[in-house]
């Protein structure tokens, strides 16, 4: 481990050095953090510990344009997840009215915040479900993309190669694991069942951008996968283990956004069609094909004085429902943000909540960041999970503070 | 075509602004005109420059900031393109603007958020009001304003620093204004202002602005130096200009979310 690391500092050190005589315009920037979360109710254990290094290196040479990061991580909670990743990696060309982006890269398609309608080619990092990040939470696709610019109007295509799928936190040792840590039955979890890598399995879609005076707006299409699968869960005949499979599906999305400002409000909105989406059945039988839609609006406020308040509503409707669905015929979340900051904006005081209108429960962030200088952030929060049914009442018992202090250089 | 005309009104401009110049002590501006003739100094059809802002509160303690930022004129209209550059944990993060002279017509902006790698929509008029990234000047000071949303009077002509200025004071129509008035003095040879101070809606001086290092750049007057206090509260920011230039090589064009994503144009 360490001998990487230093090999990794020796290769910085020499890109640096070369491209510096090249006369190229690069930069190594990036930051330290820790992170440490404890239980707010009994037993009061640690349900996050864990420090990263991220840095990030980037290269302009003309109309070319690199850019790498990677995180160095120590976690003491999973220490499987101790060790060197790599976040992003792409190269990107601008000519004249284009641009190529190959790599690894994040893609953010839509206009929501925390919340996936159009936005589903990247996978998420479940691994503390949403109590750390939404940037975090992101993952990159390791893909090739090309837009044609024009000033108001952007096309993207974009092709996967091999396609990236969430991580689902299912390991005993993670506190944050969908599944129960029971005796009887023991879960036996196969989370291995992942297409192939062929180009049959590849995924590609494209997104054209209008951005006009007044109006943004944007249509997509996109041929992926379910990047969250959908379990079927089998009892051994002598009723001790419960196996449990993850599967993964085609999946083919319409979709459109727009955001509108009107004076000191934002409204926006997505609508999304899901073509061929599989869905958890609530016996040990397979998975059912239903398609299903999918909208948000959402409102921004920005009364002045530093103030931002956010809302959004979002609502699932699957057509030609049939009861043996695990998930509901209509699923309504919602969501309220509140941010103010203060101190010539060095304090900032924030609350994002999530609100699980289907099974009345909700979830919490609410944080004070506190700029100690230009480098340093100490931030502070409590996450609080409320409710008897659906994922926020399952972690009802993860109620957390935490502390969080980061370095920036 | 676009290009030409702008061209041909930037010539008209300094040909008015000429004539103004010859004229100047012949008759008596009133507080409107002059403050349109400061409006329209001419400044280039485009321009760059990079912005340092020292924070400086009352117990001496400092926070930096650091901003480039492009601009190109579309008739009345502006287009600003603006990167940050320190510190770390909001450099990358970029604001996109299309300014409109419209009174009432609220601007377009984009900010760009690097770390979640996407671009947000936000509300162009309600920020105006607001400190710039924690700094004494709020957005307005930053952007442009059109004349006519302040009644301007001409208080009177003096020296102030070795030269010779109106003093003019600016009220604003709108009644939501942080501010009751404004009152600058313009130096008569350059049209641009050496002091504003701005009172509050008791009355009381609030924040006074001192501009200084005027020189041409590229053939055009500039204050390089902007040092604002807030005299009620001790905090003040200077922000010093480098690398100014102007008619810079770009086009509308490149005022595009693309390159506010991109981090250059």
């Amino acid at each position: 481990m360490n001998r990487f690391i230093f090999s990794m500092l020796f290769v910085l050190w020499a890109i640096c050095s070369y491209s510096q005589n090249l006369n190229n315009d690069l930069s190594f920037t990036g930051f330290i953090d820790t992170y440490h979360a404890v239980r707010s109710s009994s037993p009061n254990d640690f349900l996050s510990s864990r420090s990263r290094f991220r840095g990030e290196i980037k290269m302009h040479k003309g109309s070319s344009y690199l850019f790498t990061s990677f995180n160095v991580v120590h976690n003491s909670i999973i220490e499987s997840l101790t060790g060197v990743d790599l976040r992003e990696a792409f190269f990107d060309y601008s000519g004249k009215s284009f641009s190529l982006k190959a790599g690894r890269q994040l893609v953010n398609w839509g206009v929501a915040d925390g919340m996936r309608i159009t936005n589903i080619i990247s996978a998420m990092d479940m691994t503390e479900f949403l109590a750390q990040d939404y940037d975090d939470i992101l993952m990159p696709v390791n893909g090739i993309k090309l837009t044609w610019i024009n000033t108001k109007v952007n096309i993207e295509i974009i092709f996967v190669p091999i396609p990236t799928f969430s991580i689902i936190p299912h390991s005993n040792e993670n506190p944050w694991s969908i599944f129960p840590s029971n005796e009887n039955p023991v879960y036996d979890i196969n989370m291995d069942n992942k297409p192939d890598y062929t180009l049959d399995n590849s995924e590609y879609g494209t997104r054209i951008s209008f951005f006009l005076a007044g109006i943004d707006f944007s249509f997509s299409a996109l041929n992926t996968w379910n990047k969250t699968p959908v379990f079927t869960r089998t009892l051994s005949s002598e009723k001790d283990t419960l196996f449990v499979d993850a599967h993964y599906y085609r999946l083919n999305m319409l979709g459109s956004d727009f955001s509108l400002p009107k004076g000191e409000f934002v409204f926006r909105g997505e609508i999304a069609y899901y073509f061929n989406e599989f869905h958890e059945v609530n016996n040990s039988a397979d998975p059912v094909n239903k398609s299903s839609a999918n909208w948000l609006l959402g409102i921004d406020w920005y009364p002045g004085n530093e103030w931002t308040i956010t809302s959004q509503y979002s609502h699932k409707f699957i057509p030609n429902y049939v009861d043996v669905l695990v998930e509901n015929e209509n699923t309504v979340l919602s969501t309220v943000g509140i941010t103010k900051k203060i101190f010539r904006s060095t304090l900032t005081i924030s609350t994002f909540a999530y609100i699980d209108l289907t099974n009345n429960g909700f979830y919490d962030r609410s944080s004070l960041n506190y700029s100690l200088s230009d480098e340093i952030n100490i931030m502070l929060g409590y996450d609080w999970f409320n409710g008897e049914k659906g994922i926020f009442g399952y972690y009802n018992n993860n109620s957390e503070f935490w502390i969080k202090a980061r370095y920036c250089f | 075509m676009k290009n030409i005309n702008s061209n041909k009104m930037v010539w008209a401009m300094i040909f008015v602004i000429a004539g103004l110049n010859i004229n100047i002590n012949a008759q008596t501006l009133t507080g409107r005109q002059i403050m349109q003739n400061v409006k329209d100094r001419p400044d280039g059809e485009s321009r760059y420059s990079e912005m340092k802002m020292e924070l400086i509160n009352k117990r001496n303690k400092k926070r930096v900031r650091e901003v480039k930022s492009y601009s190109i004129d579309i008739g009345e209209d502006k287009k600003t393109i603006m990167f940050f550059l320190y510190p770390g944990d909001v450099k990358g993060t970029g604001f996109l603007t299309w300014d409109y002279d419209e009174i009432g017509k609220d601007d377009d902006k984009w900010l760009y958020l690097p770390a979640m790698k996407k671009t947000r929509r936000i509300s162009g008029s309600s920020a105006k009001k607001d400190y710039f990234m924690g700094t004494d000047f709020t957005y307005d000071d930053m952007g442009s304003r059109n004349v006519d949303e302040d009644d301007h009077k001409l208080l009177r002509e003096e020296e102030f620093e070795g030269h010779n200025c109106w003093v003019i004071e600016s009220v604003s129509k709108d009644k939501q204004s942080l501010f009751s008035k404004k009152i600058s003095w313009i130096r008569k040879d350059c049209l641009v202002a050496l002091k504003v101070e701005y009172y509050d809606k008791l009355n009381k001086l609030h924040r006074e602005l001192i501009l200084s290092d005027i020189k041409k750049v590229d053939g055009f007057w500039q204050a390089n130096k902007l040092h604002m206090t807030n005299v009620q509260d001790n905090h003040q920011t200077i922000i010093t200009l480098s690398n100014s230039r102007f008619n810079v090589d770009v086009n509308e064009e490149q005022f595009t979310v693309s390159n506010l994503e991109r981090g250059d144009i």
